[in-house]
């Protein structure tokens, strides 16, 4: 199909043959990645020089040494004991994190059941239900955390009764009360032969894991669907049970009593505390629920048919059928939301929440200076955390691979 | 497979293209690929003159894509040498450039680009990598869509034409660029029978041209009327290499009987 | 056995019988016992929630007052709406001048007249329209809000904008009328139909030099009153710190995410290492590290003001984030476009720019508003660190005399506009989302 018209300019000058070193490919690759680290290295060296100019004419320090000095405050909540004056840098640091931890561990287990359930209420048949989730999780999605945080904070905790007064959540028993103090709550103080009953606990659960699989291995050699959430139920419940009565109850609760102007005994969470689990929680769960809903309609709804036609029981169809096919498309979001979890726990310095950040890159970095210092090692915490949950996923997905194949 | 022979089947062709002149346009050397551990071409010498039509055919997995995606290194082999048009496909990207611009491609798939319009799809080659003014590739594009017969699609978007139509476009659109050697792996295979057919008249048109094609399909009918000669892969071997009467009518190899057993 | 297909069978719609919506009721709300019951349930619950809030924000509440004291007197109960009204001008332009504000509803304009042609059917060249967008908007939006003298660079850039401005609408208004662009329109205008196109070209390149030159000239004796950054707040401050966090984050996420999928190993090392880096820390500290550590990172006596500081910290995890949502539109591109562009002789850039990108930016559209909103809800952070932008100061009205300690109301009135622009946002995206997975069949 020889085209005059354009062949002239189709006439290319034919390249060289030989090696061409600025045409080769990996001269080219070698010579792009030298680019981008020469690169890379001139911004750091600016920024490194600028930084150590700057540190020399302020005349500040550097170095983890201030790690091991005594810091001049100390948290109100802590996992673990400090005083201030005492406690250094370093233990600081440790309580932040726990404390950060500790509250998105709470509202990643809050926001994950919470999610669940509005994302199962989302998918009702009954529309008055499904529309009040998906209010739920519009209003909850469409407004920035921080304002949840401090709505809760300012609008509902504030205005808790004072000590005299407090809500008892118990219902008359005195033992849960929440004012504006924060949430009191009785305190298990376990005594000496515990463990007896830690150890029927154990044996119990491992008990139904054997109970379990036999019953599917029978259920395969006979077909007689074995009955066994009651009997696992029974299981878990009567043989510690059993032990911890014969053991003389050596598990007490250290109840909070009001003594004078405040209680005393039992845990105190802050209402700091309360507070940003709710909000973190209420937040994600409308995140988790959308997740579950996606994850649940994903599943062709062939396979509803399919497992009906089996004749399959609609509680049976789920947790056989549709929960295992949707939890693939389901889990990989869910972590990455338990991630965002944690991240979010950070806005607690809007409320005073002493968690790593409001500890370490606002209190003691205004106290010590050391803002390098300070940064990175926040930074490097949540950077940890998340290649730890990163992991998770890996492993998660890696594990639904093999089923696939 | 001699030259004698290939110059014996320019001769007989029922065509009235002149005779293949002698130069070479694709050579194959002792090439290999690998895939990692797998062994996909192994000691492939193939010559391709200019104005030949080759037929690749084989069971499936056997290396044939791969073979004619190393011609416009689309894919990258690991020793041997590949000469396209005169140039030694080797990591220069310029030669690299060059030949892409100079070999066509039709793919199984179509492979129009879907946010473009059939005219824009056309024009994309001649105007970016060609270089040539937008009103001047438009001229050429509608052209070659008069030639396969699709003028009035000019402004469609390809998911508004049909299987048949897309291929005959994509066909288009490799034209466009004015290449010297035209590739196609398994362009029917993705479509109906009727369509099939108008896919296959446009590349009969285009051998009749002159065009050198290699061609890769399981259409035999096909191969009988335009090849010059017909290449039968299995295992990432070339196992036959024959002009096509003495292909189909006297294999010489078992394993090509038993594959023309299968597939005929 | 052959089926002989009637007569085209008229198509009868479902009869509306007057149960229909009784119906509806039974079949969607009392189909069981169990749903019975949970409808009763929730009903109590919507009647309950419903109920409070409405009392409460509507039929109880103060809307006009001059003090929340005013207030307590009128209802005691009710929403002490006043005060939010006293602050609206605060709520949404911060401290900024009073008989200035006319700069910041101007600047509104013109984005909102650059951006509409993106939404009209017949208008060609969007792609350059978006492109005009995030490159020359910024420079007369800036000069608005800031004001002072221009320098030469701001002089060339603000006239750029302008003549963009000015060239936008008109290509729009031609194509909505003609479905033609601009500039077939006027080398048709000017009857050159068969002269060739470099004449016409001509034409136009001496038409836009002219009108350049004019509104260069016009634009060198106007000057506004400058406005130091400090008395930027309020919403106005929010969209502007998250509209050039997502202006910026977009061409720079797309290079992070080529550079993620690049096979140049130092390349992707640093791209996925920022990347990681940045989507792995909260956003607070990203902030906080903004401001307490890039006066270290410049030179001596080269002082970033903390607006500057917020912004690039903002565009710096944004862009993270960005770089991710171009990597799953990325991967939405099947391999074969790429060997089909290359097939035609298509470089590496080529490709990206014609063939991947376009695709791959109409399938991301739906995750780039989401990334926005999420940007929007996450620019609420900087309050914490001292910008007065919404919500700094919807919290600052509560110090503010005579509303001393209303905090509930402005906070409401805070979520509700951000829901307001959110969910629109949303609805929209969802909306897009539906569009582009049909619009690709036939
Ligand atoms: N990217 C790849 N990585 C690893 N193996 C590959 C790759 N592409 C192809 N292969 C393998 O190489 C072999 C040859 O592939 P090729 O596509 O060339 O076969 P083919 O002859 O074109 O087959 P078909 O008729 O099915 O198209 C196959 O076994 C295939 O599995
Ligand atoms: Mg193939």
């Amino acid at each position: 199909m020889a085209v005059s018209d354009n062949s002239k300019k189709s006439e290319q000058i034919k390249p060289k043959e030989q090696f061409d070193f600025f045409h080769d490919e990996r001269v080219r690759s070698v010579l792009y990645q030298l680019l981008t680290a020469a690169a890379v290295a001139l911004v750091a060296w600016f920024l490194i020089s600028n930084t150590s100019k700057n540190l020399e004419a302020r005349g500040m320090h550097t170095g983890f040494s201030f790690l091991n000095v005594a810091a001049g405050f100390d948290s109100y909540f802590k996992l673990i004991p400090n005083e201030a004056g005492v406690g250094t840098y370093g233990r600081i640091f440790v309580i932040g994190a726990l404390n950060t931890l500790y509250v998105s561990l709470l509202a990643i287990v809050a926001s994950t059941i919470l999610g669940f359930f509005i994302g199962i209420l989302r998918l009702s048949s009954n529309w008055l239900v499904s529309k009040v989730a998906l209010a739920y999780v519009e209003i909850f999605r469409n407004t920035p955390l921080l304002i949840q945080i401090v709505f809760w904070y300012i609008s509902v905790f504030s205005l808790l009764p004072r000590v005299r007064n407090s809500i008892d959540l118990s219902g008359g028993l005195e033992l849960v009360l929440l004012n504006n103090r924060g949430l009191y709550l009785p305190w298990p103080v376990p005594g000496d032969s515990l463990w007896l009953t830690g150890i029927a606990l154990i044996v119990a659960i491992i008990a139904v894991c054997v109970f379990r699989r036999w019953a599917k291995a029978s259920q395969d050699k006979t077909g007689q669907i074995v009955p066994t959430i009651i009997p696992s139920c029974l299981l878990l419940i009567v043989l510690p049970g059993a032990v911890y009565l014969l053991t003389g109850m050596p598990l007490e609760w250290d109840v909070p009593k009001l003594a004078g102007l405040n209680f005393s005994g039992g845990a105190t969470l802050p209402p700091s505390f309360v507070t940003l689990l709710v909000a973190l929680s209420a937040y994600h769960a409308s995140y988790t629920a959308e997740m579950v809903r996606a994850g649940i309609l994903s599943v062709n709804s062939g396979q509803y048919d399919a497992a009906r036609s089996l004749g399959l029981k609609q509680g049976r169809l789920m947790s056989l059928v549709i929960i295992p096919q949707a939890m693939p498309a389901i889990v990989p979001p869910l972590i990455s939301n338990w991630m965002s979890t944690i991240k979010n726990s950070s806005l607690a310095i809007a409320i005073g929440y002493p968690d790593l950040v409001s500890l370490f890159m606002q209190t003691s970095l205004n106290q010590a200076g050391y803002a390098i210092e300070l940064v990175s090692m926040t930074m490097a915490f949540y950077m940890f955390v998340s290649l730890i949950i990163s992991g998770l996923l890996n492993i998660y997905n890696k594990r639904i691979q093999l089923v696939e194949r | 497979m001699t030259e004698t022979k290939t110059q014996e089947a320019g001769k007989t062709r029922k065509h009235l293209v002149s005779a293949a002149s002698s130069s070479v346009m694709i050579e194959f050397t002792q090439v290999n690929k690998w895939y990692d551990d797998f062994h996909v071409l192994k000691n492939i010498d193939l010559t391709v003159h200019q104005g030949e039509r080759i037929v690749v055919c084989g069971p499936s997995g056997s290396g044939k894509s791969t073979l004619i995606r190393c011609i416009n290194h689309l894919e990258e082999h690991q020793s041997g040498s590949i000469v396209v048009d005169g140039i030694t496909l080797n990591r220069n990207l310029k030669n690299i450039d060059y030949i892409r611009t100079e070999v066509g491609m039709v793919f199984q798939n179509f492979n129009l680009f879907p946010h473009l319009t059939i005219l824009e799809n056309l024009c994309l080659g001649p105007i970016w990598a060609r270089k040539i003014s937008r009103a001047d590739a438009e001229d050429v594009a509608m052209k070659y869509l008069e030639r396969v017969k699709i003028p009035e699609q000019a402004e469609k978007y390809p998911e508004q034409l049909s299987g048949g139509q897309q291929q005959r476009v994509a066909i288009a659109r490799s034209l466009c660029m004015n290449p010297k050697i035209m590739l196609f792996d398994e362009p029917t295979s993705a479509l109906d029978p009727e369509m099939i057919k108008e896919v296959l008249e446009v590349m009969i048109e285009l051998a009749d041209t002159g065009m050198t094609m290699v061609v890769v399909t399981h259409e035999m009918g096909f191969a009988q009327i335009v090849a010059d000669r017909v290449i039968l892969m299995d295992k990432g071997e070339i196992v036959e290499e024959n002009e096509p009467v003495a292909f189909f009518n006297n294999p010489q190899h078992e394993r090509t009987k038993m594959f023309l057993s299968q597939i005929l | 056995m052959t089926i002989i297909k009637p007569v085209e069978s008229p198509t009868v719609t479902a009869p509306l019988s007057k149960n229909s919506a009784l119906r509806w009721v039974r079949k969607n709300l009392f189909n069981s016992v169990f749903n019975t019951v949970l409808t009763f349930v929730m009903l109590y619950f919507v009647y309950v929630a419903g109920k409070g809030m409405w009392s409460w924000g509507i039929t109880d509440a103060v809307w006009i007052a001059d003090t929340r004291r005013e207030c307590f007197a009128i209802s005691i109960d009710g929403a002490c709406w006043a005060g939010v009204y006293a602050w609206f001008d605060n709520i949404f332009y911060g401290r900024y001048p009073r008989e200035e504000l006319w700069r910041i509803n101007l600047g509104l304009v013109c984005l909102v007249i650059w951006m509409v042609p993106l939404w009209l059917p017949r208008v060609k060249a969007k792609i350059s329209i978006g492109m005009t967008t995030v490159f020359l908007y910024p420079f007369l939006a800036g000069y608005l809000f800031s004001g002072g003298a221009k320098g030469v660079f701001m002089q060339f850039m603000v006239t750029a904008a302008i003549v963009c401005l000015l060239v936008n609408t008109l290509h729009a208004i031609v194509g909505v009328c003609s479905g033609r662009s601009l500039l077939e329109f006027i080398v048709t205008l000017f009857g050159k139909k068969n002269a060739s196109s470099k004449r016409g070209r001509n034409i136009l390149v001496g038409l836009f030099a002219i009108i350049f030159v004019v509104i260069y000239i016009w634009q060198m004796n106007w000057t506004v009153e400058r406005i130091p950054w400090t008395k930027w707040g309020g919403l106005f401050l929010t969209l502007v710190i998250s509209g050039i966090g997502i202006a910026m984050a977009l061409p720079s996420g797309i290079l992070l995410a080529l550079g993620r999928r690049s096979n140049l190993t130092i390349v992707r090392v640093f791209s996925t290492t920022f990347i990681e880096l940045f989507r792995s820390v909260p956003v607070i500290t990203v902030l906080f590290m903004a401001t307490t550590m890039f006066p270290l990172f410049m030179p001596q006596g080269f002082v970033l003001n903390k607006l500057v500081q917020v912004i690039i910290a903002v565009c710096m995890f944004n862009a993270a984030y960005m770089a991710e949502t171009v990597r799953g539109g990325l991967q939405t591109i099947p391999k074969r476009q790429f060997e089909a562009a290359h097939t035609i002789g298509l470089g590496y850039w080529q490709t990206m720019g014609l063939i991947i990108m376009p695709q791959a930016l109409k399938h991301m559209i739906p995750n780039i508003v989401g990334n926005f909103i999420t940007l929007l809800k996450d620019t609420t952070l900087v309050s914490i660190i001292g910008l007065f932008d919404v919500l700094g100061m919807l919290r600052s009205i509560s110090k503010d005399s005579p509303w001393l300690g209303l905090h509930k109301e402005p906070l409401v009135f805070g979520a509700f506009l951000f829901f307001v622009i959110c969910f629109a946002m949303s609805k929209y995206s969802r909306h897009l989302e539906v569009k582009l997975s049909t619009s690709h069949k036939k």
